[in-house]
């Protein structure tokens, strides 16, 4: 099979680290190959504050995705996230020459850098600049300016940024695998490729990641990015908040998490407990279910309750058409659709990555969005088709390649 | 970067010492006065008062009354406040002359008890007639102790507020939180006692200590100031190089404090910085700045700052405030403010750090232009230089700082007097005592959002019991 159709998905997530292995077919649909994973440490809040065991643990899903896949991985695609990004929305305008009245392809260049041109924090990068909407002479919803006649081109971009030492961080840590690294992704645009359908971000959509040490969204409103970013909070403060209300150690909790847990309130008999067993089988402590599930459900209401309020900020919210989507590993808590319901107002689905071939099992798996998603991202971005509002948005990473080694 | 020389600070050996006397009454309070001693305090006097003669015997205090030599006979009150009350009449000739000079009283009480209960409250009315600030720091009994004790301290809780200024309140349910759940109960008890002595220090020290930018009584009362109040109270010290934030996060780490969380709900803060003649006014600058993070926009800064040579290379922060525990406090607002305008103008004086700029020009250029000579001896060019100092930061002196001179004496009550009527209304309810642990987050980057870590478990941060 062709080197050049294998793309390979890279998130070291603050609870696993997930190598996902796909391969682009030419009718642009995607298919698993393999996938592997391996259990992350070294991570906290989505980013890499031990270098060497992080090191070792993505060698270990690396080493376990090629051999499921039965493929040599040479280079990666990283998905990053972390308290530091943050975005906002600019406008970019370029008044064209006035020997010229046809718009080209360097025009919606400029008017990109010149979107870029808003001062952010000295130590940040642009990691995303995303099209949103190109305004021709003031007239509105233009998709592809280049041909078109006129004298002012303006367009409106999503752009996302973050610190730039805390990606490169990220980015050295892989190549002393050493692998190479194609770019880097901000997590939740990766997942939403394959989270959300192209008719669900036209109709608007909020996606919500909740992941192991970050809960990451992105919305969608006529098919464009509108706002993301990424609050600290994740599965692990739950998994924290029970091991420290009930006492018990880390692993206990998260196991109790994930089995037991739920965020509904109420619905549990009184007095009713999970045992809690201990290593050699016999029962240990009995510990109360609402109990458990009053802590799982004041955090994630917290949680949820911020994002709500990060997102009203802008008014984007009230243009989502198609619900909320909630992916990642928390989404597998139970009643999560109902509390964000009830929180956001709207439907909210559970949702996993769609529209994939291959492995299923892989696909159906909440956890593994963001790598699937950054297979996808990579494909739309690799075979550089016009269609697609990120047709051309081929980038390279100079400041990553060049300088440091 | 102005360095602040110790030239400011030398107005203090000029001034004649408050007249302070801590006063613990019942079993409890001999334990907290024990406390006290043994952290040492300079330039108070110590009264231990009890019904017990055999507490009264062991405590260290430099002086004692014994209450109800012939109602108890040297016994205990028996829990019955109506005995404490009885036997404390009974002796009020001697607390009266205990008390008489005072300018300032501590008052440590454990209610709930029959001695506390049924004296404190006539002892803080008996402080106040003497002219004396009366701060009482009050702990309230256990729940499982009984109802009835419960309400006795509840009732004991309401008749201090009446007479005192102020009032702090522990609760001794939450302090079962400072501690470590295996620690033994000496541990809990000598926790709670550590952090009543660590109360009663900072705010002596807020007031003994002449201050560049000085707090005042008035600024106190302020901070506590609060419907159905919750208070706040954090003290932390660290030396180093970067002890201007080692101090502050030590002050947020208190139990009292929820690690500066509850901040962002105050409405009044007040901060005191003090440090030795090396403090600069960056360090300064970048402590308050890293608190500002965890207050609102709105919150009023009560500043004060202080060179005490003593303290060499180390720096202290202590903050006060109270947080509404309901959000009824709303309510009250516009009486709140109009009622403390008068202080208002000296306090927005001294919101920032800025000021200390403010003061120290006009300073200098008494120093520089009207009268070189007084440069050639340092001491004499420190006392003008304080009293030039003091109008400038104030247009009115802080009702505190009469009371260095004994004939105004009586009056500083007065500007402090209306904010006693107000504060028994404004009940204060307890200081809340929490482990502040972020379990498996203790070393990774705070998360905080709107003043709160996220990292805290959310229903410790609400206060939602958890079995």
């Amino acid at each position: 099979m062709g080197r050049d159709n294998i793309i390979v998905g890279l998130e070291i997530g603050t609870s696993k680290i997930c190598v996902v292995v796909g391969e682009s077919k030419p009718d642009g649909s995607v298919k698993i190959l393999g996938v592997g994973q391996a259990p992350s440490r070294g991570v906290r809040k989505g980013e890499i504050v031990d270098f060497d065991t992080a090191g070792k643990c993505v060698r270990e899903a690396i080493a376990d995705a090629e051999e499921k896949s039965d493929v040599m991985i040479e280079s990666v695609y990283v998905g990053i996230t972390g308290s530091h990004i943050s975005s906002f929305n600019n406008r970019g305008v370029v008044q064209l020459p006035e020997d010229q009245d046809e718009i080209g392809e360097e025009d919606c260049e400029n008017v990109r850098t010149n979107a870029k041109e808003v001062s952010i924090p000295s130590q940040n990068f642009f990691l995303h600049t995303i099209l949103q909407h190109y305004y021709v002479d003031g007239q509105d919803g233009v998709l592809n300016p280049v041909g078109m006649m006129g004298g002012k081109l303006e367009a409106d971009f999503h752009v996302i940024h973050g610190i730039g030492n805390r990606v490169k961080n990220a980015i050295r840590c892989i190549r002393e695998i050493p692998l190479e690294v194609e770019d880097v992704v901000f997590n939740p645009l990766a997942a939403a490729q394959v989270v959300l359908t192209a008719n669900q971000k036209n109709q608007g959509a909020l996606m919500i990641d909740i992941g192991g040490g970050t809960t990451d969204f992105i919305l969608y409103v006529d098919g464009a990015v509108k706002q993301s970013g990424v609050l600290a909070v994740g599965g692990d403060h739950i998994t924290n908040d029970i091991s420290m209300g009930l006492r018990i150690p880390m692993a206990k909790a998260e196991k109790l998490k994930v089995e037991e847990g739920s965020v509904i309130l109420g619905n549990c008999l009184p007095g009713e407990t999970v045992s809690l067993k201990d290593e050699s089988g016999f029962a240990g402590k009995e510990i109360e279910r609402e109990t458990l599930n009053t802590i799982i459900h004041m955090r994630m209401r917290e949680s949820l309750e911020l994002l709500k309020r990060e997102l009203d900020r802008e008014a984007f919210i009230d243009f989502i058409g198609a619900g909320i989507f909630i992916t990642g590993g928390c989404s597998l808590l139970k009643g999560i659709d109902h509390l964000a319901g009830e929180i956001f107002g709207m439907p909210v689905h559970v949702a996993h990555a769609q529209s994939m071939s291959g492995l299923t099992s892989a696909v159906e798996n909440p956890q593994l969005a963001t790598a699937i998603g950054l297979i996808k991202y990579a494909q739309a971005v690799e075979t550089d088709r016009p269609a697609g509002w990120f047709g051309k948005f081929k980038r390279k990473l100079p400041m990553f390649f060049g300088g440091q080694r | 970067m102005i360095e602040l020389n110790r030239n400011y600070n030398l107005g203090q050996t000029d001034r004649e010492p408050v007249k302070i006397k801590i006063v613990g009454i019942g079993g409890a309070g001999s334990n907290a006065l024990d406390r006290i001693v043994l952290d040492g305090i300079e330039s108070a006097e110590i009264v231990a008062i009890n019904t017990d003669v055999q507490s009264l015997t062991s405590s260290v205090a430099t002086q004692k009354v014994q209450l109800g030599r012939s109602a108890t006979r040297g016994l205990g009150a028996g829990g019955d406040p109506e005995v404490g009350l009885a036997a404390a009449e009974e002796a009020v000739d001697e607390i009266r002359q205990v008390l008489e000079g005072a300018e300032m009283v501590f008052i440590c009480v454990g209610l709930g008890g029959g001695t506390g209960s049924g004296s404190a409250p006539m002892i803080a009315n008996i402080a106040k007639e003497h002219g004396a600030l009366t701060i009482v720091i009050a702990t309230m009994p256990f729940a499982f102790e009984g109802r009835r004790r419960g309400q006795q301290a509840d009732d004991a809780l309401a008749a201090l507020q009446e007479a005192a200024d102020a009032v702090i309140c522990f609760e001794n349910d939450k302090m079962g939180d400072a501690v470590a759940p295996h620690a033994g109960v000496h541990q809990a008890f000598a926790a709670a006692d550590q952090t009543i002595s660590q109360s009663v220090r900072a705010i002596f020290d807020l007031f003994t200590r002449q201050g560049i930018i000085s707090i005042g009584f008035d600024d106190l009362v302020t901070a506590l100031r609060n419907n159905n109040a919750r208070c706040l109270f954090g003290y932390g010290e660290a030396d180093g190089d970067n002890r201007s934030h080692e101090s502050l996060e030590r002050a947020l780490k208190n139990p009292l404090m929820n690690r500066g969380r509850m901040l962002a709900e105050t409405h009044n803060l007040l901060v005191n910085v003090v440090g030795g003649t090396s403090m600069t006014l960056n360090e300064v600058q970048i402590l308050m700045e890293e608190l500002g993070r965890h207050v609102s926009d709105s919150t009023r800064i009560l500043f004060g700052t202080a060179v005490d040579p003593r303290l060499a290379g180390r720096m202290c922060v202590t903050l006060v405030s109270s947080v509404a525990a309901d959000d009824a406090a709303t309510g009250k607002e516009p009486v709140k403010l109009n009622y403390i305008a008068p202080p208002r103008t000296h306090t927005e004086l001294k919101a920032q750090p800025a000021p200390v700029e403010k003061t120290s020009k006009p300073k200098r250029k008494v120093e520089a232009g009207d009268q070189k000579p007084l440069l050639a001896s340092q001491d004499e060019e420190e006392k003008p230089a304080a009293e030039v100092e003091l109008p400038v930061v104030r247009p009115k002196p802080a009702p505190i700082k009469p009371l260095g001179v004994k004939p105004p004496a009586p009056e500083p009550p007065a500007p402090a007097a209306p904010p006693v009527a107000k504060v028994p209304q404004e009940r204060q309810e307890s200081l809340a005592f929490e482990p502040l642990n972020r379990g498996r987050f203790e070393k990774s980057e705070p998360t905080i959002v709107n003043g709160q870590d996220l990292d805290v478990p959310t229903f410790m941060r609400r206060n939602i019991k958890i079995k």
